[in-house]
């Protein structure tokens, strides 16, 4: 379960941020993580909230945000929404490197993301 | 104990930009910095357990190893057998455990090429953990990526794991002496990692009949 590897790099990265800054409790964290990345978000919900468990970023929130993948085809020049393989199985079409255009091999431009977008705090009094 | 409550007006928002996987990323540009400077090729072998990836290194390793300088990095969670099979051959070879990591990573391959002398090797083989999620999301630092996946795992491999294939440049299809036993189609096979990613070459093998060996050998020899 590689979630837990990319919980843990957040979790430290946060840690540091809660660390630097006293004055602020965190609330919310909130992570952009590409449909090209082979990341479950309630996987990684779970790992994060298990991990800081009774840490000083202990209850806050993870919110995930999608980044929808795009291809870029160097044959013809295409440059968006990549084609999907659709139907071969019951749950979510599959992102293709074909390009939706002239069928050639694309390359994929985002959609490999897993990052921090932003957090949000809370000013906190500082005895 | 004191707990705030997170009013609307008091929460104040930062952009914080930074990548999770940046850390493993920029470790896996040294591994290559440092392959490159030594001109050495590092082939990253990725697959289910049980689709022969072990057999398929060995056999590369027998085939190669008396024409330029061979060694082997063998992930495994936990046993030691596979890279005891390889290390009949008389090649460095590098046990990585991850004990519960399900895939390698840069970090753990760096400190392999630590234990080595790189002078006079020309290609590693890394065999990565038996997983086809977790180790398409950690490159190693690696000039290629194999998926080996074989006709036993039936016919629908491809397109269970789709995003392994994506990100590699090779597809071995081994054991296709038993296609006709297992009822399973190469064509289809074939087929099917065409229709996710175009240029990919493919290459059906048997490790057991020596079927289709010598096109993977110069494959790799030339990415």
């Amino acid at each position: 379960m590689h979630e837990l590897s990319i919980a843990s790099g957040l979790v430290e990265k946060l840690l540091q941020f809660a660390q630097e800054n006293p004055d602020k409790k965190l609330v919310e964290v909130r992570l952009m993580v590409g449909e090209l990345s082979h990341i479950e978000p309630e996987q990684l919900r779970f790992c994060y909230e298990s991990v800081t468990v009774d840490t000083p970023i202990g209850g806050s929130t993870l919110t995930i945000e999608n980044v929808p993948a795009s291809v870029i085809c160097p044959h013809c020049g295409y440059n968006g929404r990549p084609k999907y393989w659709e139907n071969v199985v019951d749950l979510a079409p599959i992102v293709t490197l074909r390009c939706p255009e002239c069928g050639k091999a694309a390359d994929a431009g985002q959609g490999h993301e897993c990052s921090i977008k932003s957090v949000k705090f809370l000013r906190k009094e500082v005895a | 104990m004191i707990t705030l409550e997170a009013q609307p007006d008091e929460i104040y928002d930062i952009e914080l930009e930074h990548s999770l996987l940046e850390a493993n990323a920029k470790l896996a540009k040294e591994n290559r910095a440092l392959l490159d400077q030594h001109g050495i090729t590092a082939i990253d072998f990725m697959g289910a357990i049980g689709s022969g990836k072990t057999t398929l290194i060995t056999k590369l390793v027998e085939k190669l190893k008396n024409k330029i300088g061979v060694a082997v990095f063998n992930g495994d969670a936990t046993i030691s057998n596979d890279a005891d099979a390889i290390a009949k051959h008389n090649v460095p070879i590098v046990q990585i455990a991850t004990i519960n990591g399900c895939h390698l990573d840069a970090n753990l391959v760096g400190k392999g090429l630590k234990q080595i002398d790189l002078e006079n090797l020309k290609l590693i083989f890394i065999e990565n953990i038996g997983n086809l999620i977790c180790p398409a999301e950690f490159p190693l630092g690696s000039k290629a990526r194999v998926v080996v996946v074989s006709v036993t795992e039936g016919p629908w491999m491809v397109r269970k794991h789709p995003h392994m294939f994506l990100g590699s440049q090779v597809v071995v299809i081994n054991k296709i002496d038993l296609a006709e036993a297992m009822d399973v189609s190469v064509d289809q096979l074939i087929k099917d990692v065409h229709t996710l990613k175009p240029d990919i070459k493919v290459i059906p093998t048997s490790c057991k009949k020596g079927t289709g060996l010598d096109d993977v050998a110069a494959t790799l020899l030339a990415v």
